[in-house]
């Protein structure tokens, strides 16, 4: 037992290491995201979109005359080391405010925390809808992303306008993302007067998908209501053309990153997806933000390369609306950075013109309006008719 | 339809079970061990394969022997480093060894290869041919003939040839094939580089119809261990079937009583042969002597 | 014992600065340290599972789970009752897990992780699908707050949750010395040690292990309640199954076994981790390598590490615990005393066959209390299989068995353990992880002793053996002599009636083997029935009131010592008769011919203890060399040294002048020095025919045809038999296989351990015309044989070995008509003897 005791004083001494601190004193933001795993694409594309509007922020001076820093951890997309991850990030680094990752479970069990820290908290990919209408006042959590709710509406409205379905069949991932958008799904339908023809859902790991798409068909599926990643979703539609099953495919933003026709083969193009932004879609500020990433990261030789662009197209977005509010703000106060978010002038963003960005009530920046549904033509993502 | 597609589905899928499962078997029968890293060998070998065909324009029937070759290496490492020391002490650390040197290359691979996954090319997955009106990859008929082939040929190498009998007459008695001039520590190490060319193999030979990524290999290794384990680890006809029977209790599920049923149905149907038959479906018991 | 305050006085201690610590730290290191506390309670239950019981799971995640559900939806439904609700998921996760070992203990190794695995899978998956009850996928958030056990103003902190989960922890690991300390945990370590040997006391290896698995489920129940509120948010996602694996690695790092080894290994795996939180991506490469190095490095962990080092600066001090003599007599005392006219122990009409062959066939005696009664016979003849068939290891195809005059109705190990019939084993089993004590305290308290008085008894019982060393000292560090002492007075703590010794002399030194004597009489005559296996006869004869001879199963004789040595059948069994050797000894091999075996100052053994010792001998071409002795002499210890199969502790082996130091058994094998080994070492699965051909795998030929013909004309058998598994031929038939399977590997120098043994005599015989046969044809042997008439017989030259050390050489003919070498064999040495000479 005696020779414990030093040890655990050795283990105290460790856990109080000093965080350093330098003479420039530069602003941390920080990032839970899933960095390792098999979520680590998603870390990897915010990482790139914040990494980038951090660089222009810092060369144009920085915030307060101060360079901001990132500092991230990584979730395992587990929610319990993503709460012990935030906690590290405003407790020890003490970062101004906290950017979010892909998954909703490990965005909701940061809400509290945020909020009860009194630490801004900005969602730029999980599309949970309880994520930021959670309830609290004032409430410290912000989102540029989309929401899975309106997601879905958005779907189920091009499947009954433009793909004339009535009787739209669900595949679904099965996780937390999946079962939010079922939910989603099914109070959309229910507006829309569509019955659903049924709900399956597949695993990660799932190699072939014709047993689930085989039930469907036979329940008179008339289209494909698709929420998963790349890879898996790349499955379903190998699937549907060994079944010879020749159904529309609508599909949410999981499919966006450039890849997917590589993996999904030619049927890629006929898949028609949910999206907030496309480095295909040029204009001025895509151009540049591109030509950035280009720079930073030699392995990114066109739109092609942007691996999950919308993580990173909102991640650079939410970065520069918070380097805006902390300038509003003038300090780096939690609370003051919380009112100046809520208060922001009009910005013009990569993804569109915020006017403004949030409100008291509304902590959400993109809207139904803000989606735009695409598919793949040549390997570029092209707007659908 | 659905029963036949079903069924076709899950041969295809039970079949790389089963090539998965012999490589557990193979090893587990000359050393009493098993790599857990399997699934991360698997992936190695997919991602050796994409890395020469697309990185570097190999034709693939270049790229697969060199892509085994670099497997094979990989088990021959791992033995020396993550199986032999803990076997020599007695100890049974090298299950938690091998998971550590799963988890190292895994995420190696990470680094090296990068998070996204990529989509690999085959000629072989491109038009599907119909049989008994269900649509059917080439591939995966390759799949299908490679796992219960290598199986009969695991079988015909073991019961017919010197160094298969060797390679047996090891675990039966390790002290009497020394004296017969077997060396039971080359032996488990050529185990080890043919468990990890199988796993390879089968990493590869799923690729075009999955997608190659640095975790890919996860799920494949844990439901490949199921198989050889509800086959039992002793038999090499009962570790593919039971990777058959596997593959097909998945699909029949998804099929008949919703994808939400499939893990539980699967492993539960683990759980209860292993209720009924300790040593697996198709193992059975050693003798106990005092 | 006198230590017992020990462990919770350190747990009050650590939970005070543990407790004093949290609330000092800001609240991410709280958050930290709380769970340390969580993960080092779910190592505490797999230390119980792993550490005690020696079984392996890599599912605990999926216990934790059903506990932090458990908590966190009966507090959303009744916040006040979340302690309640704690017991609760505790209790759920302990009965899921009893009821998955039923299965699970049948199982070991890789079939027990799967079933693991499958359950977490299992689980996770039922909890995804009922959505209803669990929120699914989504989880549950806003986990109500823990209620703090103190009066508290403004919720519970995280600073206040991590004491009080420390405080939780710490007497958990106060519990759990506890525990390791108690009969059940006792029995715990005791099953893992030697399943058999915990059946030979009575224990039930299920119940026990079923309970090893509900304890450490229980503990991964509660570990997952404390943790809901700590997180405040849970989800299938917050337990996967890689945590499971965090788990094992936190025991196996921290030390298995070791009461603190948890804590240790939780503060690696947690705290590690935190602090590498900057490295982002690489964090996992640099866990996953760590933890292969300290596998390789460390294998008893932290706990085991540190005191190793502790050890090396303060050595520990052996303890001769003193203890009043105890009267054997009266402790065996009201059991002891059998049923007037009953023999304590009657075999009636056993038998068993194994795979054809009859290895026991209709045994009957009686032993009776206050007596000695001897099990003998050649090597083979089935002493130590009557043996078993007495005690419930193997169960009898025929007969029965009477204890103190009634049958007994269900004869398996543990009942007969029960009713007063203790054993000791051939190989010493001892529950290793054990002190000597503690395999005494095991089975005293199978009696039921209570605590405080049993440590007493179980000293004074080693002291009444003669176990003069540590009673402290692991059980794995005794010598030979202290561990088939502990072994005794283990069996004595059963107060049994009935005592089985199976070659309690093997392996002791001859100034050692009368102290044994004396203890196996006063054993006796405090009431026991004691029944003897033992080769050593000088032993035997002298010990014995009643002497049963068995051979080829059967009893040939029984009856006093002095009539069975006199016996000309039993005399027959032992030596083989001279003038059975038809086999005409081949032409003496001319002088001068090349060397083709030189040992020069060969030393072997285990671990430090020298088995042979310092042997020199050479065998010339042509030359038949016979090795004999008693058992136990070396003589197979040898033989491994020289073929390879046992390094060498000094000495060298050469073959035709090359030496083989340094090559592998495969290797010596491959150079043409085969060693046909003791025991029928066929491969049992394979076909007799690849059996025979693998003997050539040395010389890396496949032999067909005229070849195998050759060796069929010598083993007839063997061609009736070809197509059979080698498994299903009977002892002399594979006997036949072994030999025939040596000379196909084409030997230039062939060794033969105990080629007759268990054949009967006629076979026997062949056999030695076949050697002399081949002898005559030139080849190069080394025979070892219990059978001394009839290997002298065909030997040119041979070598006598006694206590590892060769005390006579000489010519065959000369060494067979030396009288000392019967009594080597017989241990003959009383009057009347002088029969046995050959």
């Amino acid at each position: 037992m005696s020779r414990f005791l030093p040890r655990l004083a050795t283990v105290a001494a460790l856990l109080a290491l000093p965080a350093a601190a330098g003479a420039a004193e530069p602003i941390p933001v920080g990032l839970v995201a899933a960095l390792s795993g098999q979520s680590a694409v998603s870390g990897e594309a915010i990482t790139r979109g914040l990494t980038v509007a951090i660089d222009e922020i810092n060369a144009a001076g920085g915030v307060l005359g101060r360079p901001l820093v990132l500092v991230r951890r990584d979730d395992e997309s587990n929610p319990g080391k993503g709460v012990a991850a935030a906690r590290e990030l405003i407790y020890r680094d003490h970062v101004a405010a906290f950017f979010g990752g892909i998954d909703t479970p490990v965005s909701i069990a940061l809400v509290p925390l945020a909020n009860k820290e009194k630490t801004p908290f900005m969602g730029v990919w999980a599309a949970g809808t309880g994520i930021t209408r959670n309830g609290a006042s004032p409430n410290f959590v912000f989102r540029v992303s989309a929401v899975d709710a309106l997601v879905d509406e958005r779907l189920l409205r091009y499947a009954a306008t433009v793909a004339k379905a009535r009787h739209p069949g669900l595949m679904l991932i099965n996780n937390p993302w999946g079962e939010s958008n079922h939910k989603g799904l099914d109070a959309a339908a229910k507006a829309a007067g569509l019955s659903l023809a049924g709900a399956e859902s597949f695993e990660v790991g799932d190699a072939d998908m014709i047993p689930q798409l085989t039930r469907l068909k036979g329940a008179g599926a008339d289209a494909i209501i698709l929420v998963g990643n790349a890879a898996p979703a790349a499955v379903v539609i190998r699937s549907l053309d060994r079944m010879g099953w020749s159904v529309p495919v609508i599909s949410h933003w999981g499919i966006s990153g450039g890849r997917f026709p590589e993996l999904a083969g030619p049927s890629a193009e006929k898949v028609a997806f949910v999206q907030t932004y496309s480095f295909f879609k040029s204009g001025p500020k895509g151009e540049q933000v591109l030509a950035a990433l280009e720079k930073a990261y030699p392995a990114i030789k066109g739109p092609q390369d942007v691996i999950a662009p919308v993580g990173t197209a909102n991640a650079y977005d939410a970065m520069h609306l918070l380097a805006l509010a902390i300038a509003k703000a003038g300090s780096t106060d939690g609370p003051a950075i919380q009112a100046a978010l809520e208060a922001l002038p009009p910005y013009d963003g990569l993804i569109k013109r915020y006017a403004p960005a949030f409100t008291a009530t509304n902590h959400d920046a993109l809207g139904a309006d803000d989606y735009i549904m695409v598919h793949f033509a040549s390997g570029r993502i092209v707007p659908v008719e | 339809m659905l029963l036949g597609a079903s069924i076709v589905s899950g041969l295809a899928i039970g079949a790389m079970y089963g090539l998965l499962a012999l490589g557990y078997h193979v090893t587990w029968v000359v050393s009493r061990s098993v790599n857990f890293a399997q699934g991360s060998v698997m992936m190695l070998g997919a991602v050796l394969a994409f890395s020469l065909t697309v990185g570097f324009g190999w034709p693939m029937p270049a790229a697969l022997p060199v892509a085994l070759a670099g497997c094979a290496a990989f088990g021959v490492v791992l033995e020396r480093v993550a199986v032999r020391p803990f076997r020599v002490r007695g100890s049974d650390s090298w299950l938690m060894a091998t998971v550590a040197a799963g988890m190292l290359l895994e995420n190696a691979a990470l680094f090296l290869f990068g998070k996204e996954p990529r989509g690999m090319p085959s000629s072989l997955a491109a038009e599907p041919l119909t049989v008994f009106g269900v649509g059917v990859l080439p591939l995966q008929i390759v799949i299908l003939v490679a796992g219960v082939g290598l199986a009969l040929i695991f079988v015909a190498v073991t019961r017919g040839t010197p160094y298969g009998k060797a390679l047996l007459a090891v675990v039966q008695n390790p002290r009497a094939a020394q004296l017969m001039g077997i060396d039971a520590a080359r032996v488990t190490v050529f185990a080890y580089a043919l468990s990890s060319a199988l796993a390879g193999l089968a990493g590869i030979l799923i690729a075009p119809l999955y997608s190659v990524s640095a975790d890919m290999g996860f799920v494949f290794g844990i439901k490949g261990f199921a198989a050889a384990i509800l086959g039992g680890l002793e038999n090499p006809w009962g570790v593919v079937l039971a990777g058959l029977l596997l593959g097909l209790a998945e699909a029949l599920t998804t099929a008949f009583a919703g994808s939400a049923a499939t893990v539980m149905a699967s492993f539960g149907l683990v759980i209860l042969a292993l209720y009924l038959r300790p040593h697996g479906l198709f193992g059975r018991a050693g003798v106990r002597k005092v | 014992m006198s230590r017992a305050w020990h462990a919770p006085a350190g747990a009050f201690l650590l939970a005070l600065v543990a407790g004093a610590l949290a609330f000092r730290l800001d609240n991410y290191q709280a958050f930290v340290l709380g769970e340390v506390g969580i993960t080092a309670i779910i190592g505490i239950g797999l230390n119980v599972l792993i550490g005690l019981s020696g079984q392996m799971s890599i599912g605990h995640v999926a216990f934790q789970a059903v506990g932090a559900y458990a908590v966190a939806l009966v507090t959303s439904a009744f916040p006040g009752l979340f302690w309640p609700a704690l017991v609760l998921g505790t209790l759920l996760a302990a009965v899921i897990g009893g009821l998955l070992a039923l299965p699970a203990v049948r199982l070991s190794g890789p079939y027990l992780a799967m079933i693991t695995i499958a359950a977490a899978f299992v689980i996770e998956h039922a909890i995804i699908a009922w959505k209803e009850l669990t929120g699914g996928a989504s989880g549950i958030a806003n986990v109500a707050e823990m209620p703090l056990p103190w009066p508290y103003q403004g919720g519970a902190s995280a600073q206040a949750l991590a004491a009080v989960i420390l405080g939780i922890a710490s007497a958990l690991f106060a519990a759990y010395a506890w525990f390791r300390a108690s009969p059940t945990g006792l029995a715990l370590v005791a099953v893992r040690g030697s399943e058999t040997a915990a059946a030979s006391i009575g224990l039930d290896p299920v119940r026990l292990k079923c309970l090893a698995f509900a304890i450490s489920a229980g503990l991964a129940g509660l570990a997952g309640g404390l943790f809901a509120p700590l997180a405040g948010f849970i989800s299938p996602e917050t337990f996967p199954l890689s945590a499971s694996i965090l788990y094992v690695l936190a025991v196996m790092m921290g030390g298995a076994g070791a009461t603190l080894g948890p804590l240790y290994g939780a503060l690696v795996v947690v705290v590690l981790p935190e602090l590498l939180a900057g490295l982002a991506e690489y964090r996992l490469l640099f866990v996953g390598g760590l933890l292969l190095i300290v596998l390789l490095i460390a294998p008893d962990g932290i706990a085991g590490t540190l005191e190793r080092t502790w050890r090396l600066w303060r050595p520990a001090r052996a303890r001769h615990l003193s203890a009043p003599p105890l009267d054997l007599a009266a402790f065996l005392g009201h059991q002891a005393a059998p049923p007037p006219g009953a023999p304590a122990l009657e075999a009636m009409g056993l038998g068993i066959a194994f795979g054809g062959l009859r290895a026991v066939e209709n045994l009957a005696f009686a032993a009776a209390a206050r007596a000695v009664t001897a099990l003998i016979g050649p090597n083979g003849a089935g002493k130590s299989t009557a043996l078993n068939l007495l005690s419930g290891f193997y169960r009898a195809d025929s007969g029965s068995i009477r204890l103190a005059g009634s049958v007994v109705g269900d004869p398996a190990a543990r009942h007969l353990a029960r009713s007063g019939l203790a054993r000791g084993f051939q190989t010493v089993l001892l529950f290793d992880a054990l002190s000597a004590a503690e395999n005494v305290l095991v089975a005293l308290h199978r009696q039921g002793a209570r605590r405080p008085g049993a440590a007493e008894l179980a000293v004074q019982l080693l002291r009444c053996v003669g176990f003069e060393g540590d009673p402290t000292a692991p059980a794995a560090g005794l010598a030979q002599r202290e561990r088939r002492q502990v072994e005794i007075a283990r069996a004595l703590a059963l107060r049994p009636r009935v005592l089985l010794l199976d070659e309690p002399a093997a392996g002791l030194t001859v100034a050692e083997r009368t102290p044994l004597g004396t203890l196996i009489r006063s054993i006796a005559a405090a009431g026991v029935a004691v029944v003897l296996v033992e080769h050593d006869l000088k032993l035997v004869m002298g010990l014995s009131d009643h002497v049963v001879v068995l051979d080829q199963g059967r009893v040939i004789a029984q009856g006093s010592p002095e009539a069975v040595r006199a016996n000309p059948t039993v005399r027959a069994a032992y030596l083989g008769t001279a003038a059975t050797s038809a086999a005409a000894r081949h032409p003496a091999v001319a002088t001068g011919a090349e060397t083709m075996l030189n040992v020069v100052g060969l030393s072997a053994g285990y671990g430090g203890a020298s088995v042979v010792r310092d042997v020199s001998f050479e065998v010339r071409a042509g030359e038949m060399l016979a090795i004999l002795g008693a058992n136990g002499a070396g003589k197979s210890t040898l033989l491994s040294a020289i073929v390879g199969l046992k390094r060498p502790q000094t000495g060298v082996v050469e073959l035709a002048g090359a030496t083989l130091s340094g090559l592998s058994a495969a290797a010596i094998a491959a150079r043409g020095l085969v060693l046909v080994p003791e025991g029928r070492q066929v491969f049992p699965e394979l076909s007799v025919l690849d059996n025979l051909r693998l003997g050539a795998f040395a010389r890396r030929a496949w032999p067909e045809g005229a070849e195998l013909e050759a060796v069929f004309e010598r083993f007839p058998r063997l061609r009736e038999r070809a197509r059979q598994r080698a498994g299903l031929l009977s002892g002399g038939e594979q006997q036949m296989l072994a030999i025939a399977r040596g000379l196909l590997a084409r030997p230039r120098v062939l060794l033969l351990d105990e080629p007759s043994l268990g054949l009967a005599p006629q076979v026997a015989e062949r056999l030695f015309a076949d050697l002399a046969q081949l002898a005559a044809e030139g080849l190069t042997m080394v025979l070892v044989d219990q059978m001394a008439s009839l290997a002298l017989a065909v030997a040119d030259r041979g070598i006598v070995l006694e206590n590892g050390r060769i005390v006579r050489a000489g010519q065959a003919a000369a060494l067979a008509a030396d009288s000392a070498l019967a009594s080597a064999y017989l241990g003959g040495a009383a009057p009347g003897s002088a029969a046995l000479v050959l």
